[in-house]
């Protein structure tokens, strides 16, 4: 397989992620409203699981979770590389916003708890 | 492939759920969120009761333009001997792009040169694990304007060349079908069904005139439909459901298990059933 085949799919899923999860324009010959739905759902998914992981936050942000968290994630230029440090920056978002009280998120070590045997 | 049955996919939430169930015929868990040193009890006594439990990864990416990462792979293969499991399912797709995580899956371009660079990519995540694998097609939302093969075709010529397993998700087959006009009975008489390993179904939503594939709701009648297409070709060796939020009481996922068994026997062929 050659390297520049491998650099050419390289470059247009790099174009493809940055305007679903970075706001980049869309890639051309792609259906633009597509994108933007793949981009709403995206959020969803990442927001649904910050949410299971970060209970405590998701109960913090209340009904305003879902534009809470779609301002945390328009605060920055691209989404943390895991769910667990996404949920862990999305807690301090809140917290430095005086949204979520300080200490430690004790439902969560509960619920897992059971898992860590 | 191994008999398997009717199985659902074991969530942390769900794990009392999933003990009492009647007829768990196997388990599926996301790789990603279990540490193969230091499994969940509940993973350890379905084990013990001898319950298969497959390992599904979701962000290796065999779609991505780079070679599958050695230590995604090493903690696949992990998970895989610590479950003593007798595959390890991932996805056609590619989850990150420009050094910056999706956080799903994402359909690859279909063109002839990615296949090249799937194919290779699936070598070397077979040679890295200890049991064999199998990819999933996934539901999508958007097409790629140079796309040169439909999704079944595409699959279909990975797993000739691969001798990859197929674990075929009619609820994406039915997803790209109301998003993108993709035929799903077309998918269904095109991919290579002789290497199914296994089947998903799960529930979504329709929102705007699209389909979205969530797994936090019943199945709906049209997938049951194309699961009893599918087993109308073949045997599945496994039918498992995927419900992932919004879970609902115990009574309610058994009946959804219910109601995948009747889609099986409508079509004379009761998952599970096989002579091996």
């Amino acid at each position: 397989m050659s390297e520049q085949a491998r650099a050419r799919l390289a470059q247009a899923q790099g174009r493809v992620v940055a305007s679903l999860v970075a706001g980049a324009d869309p890639p051309e010959g792609f259906d633009a409203g597509r994108l933007r739905v793949q981009a709403a759902a995206l959020m969803a998914k990442r927001r649904g699981v910050v949410a299971r992981l970060r209970p405590d936050a998701a109960r913090a942000a209340g009904p305003a979770l879902a534009a809470e968290f779609a301002a945390y994630a328009a605060a920055r230029a691209v989404p943390p590389p895991g769910y667990r440090a996404d949920a862990d920056d999305f807690a301090a978002w809140l917290r430095a916003r005086g949204l979520l009280p300080d200490g430690k998120p004790r439902l969560w070590s509960r619920l897992f708890r059971r898992d860590r045997g | 492939m191994p008999d398997l049955g009717v199985g659902i996919g074991w969530r942390p939430e769900l794990d009392l759920t999933v003990e009492r169930l009647a007829g768990v015929g196997f388990v599926e868990v996301v790789a990603e969120n279990i540490d193969p040193g230091g499994l969940p009890e509940s993973l350890r006594l379905l084990r013990a009761r001898g319950v298969p439990v497959i390992p599904h990864g979701v962000s290796l990416g065999v779609g991505g333009a780079e070679r599958p990462d050695p230590d995604r792979l090493a903690r696949l293969a992990a998970c895989a001997l610590a479950l003593d499991a007798p595959l390890v399912s991932e996805h056609l797709a590619f989850v990150r792009g420009g050094g910056v995580e999706a956080g799903h899956l994402l359909p690859v371009p279909r063109t002839r040169e990615s296949l090249e660079i799937v194919v290779e990519n699936v070598r070397l995540a077979q040679e890295a694990l200890p049991v064999p694998l199998a990819l999933e097609n996934v539901a999508a939302i958007f097409g790629w304007p140079d796309d040169e093969l439909t999704e079944a075709r595409f699959l279909a010529e990975v797993v000739e060349r691969t001798g990859v397993g197929l674990l075929v998700d009619v609820a994406n087959l039915y997803t790209n079908q109301v998003n993108l006009g993709l035929s799903a009975v077309d998918a269904l008489d095109t991919l290579p069904l002789a290497h199914l390993a296994y089947v998903h179904v799960a529930g979504g939503h329709e929102h705007h005139g699209i389909w979205h594939d969530t797994h936090a709701a019943a199945v709906p009648p049209p997938v049951l439909d194309l699961l009893a297409e599918l087993c109308a070709r073949t045997t599945p060796p496994g039918v498992l459901l995927e419900w992932d939020d919004d879970y609902p009481s115990d009574a309610v996922l058994a009946g959804e298990l219910a109601r995948i068994r009747a889609a099986t026997v409508r079509a004379g062929q009761p998952v599970g059933g096989r002579d091996e």
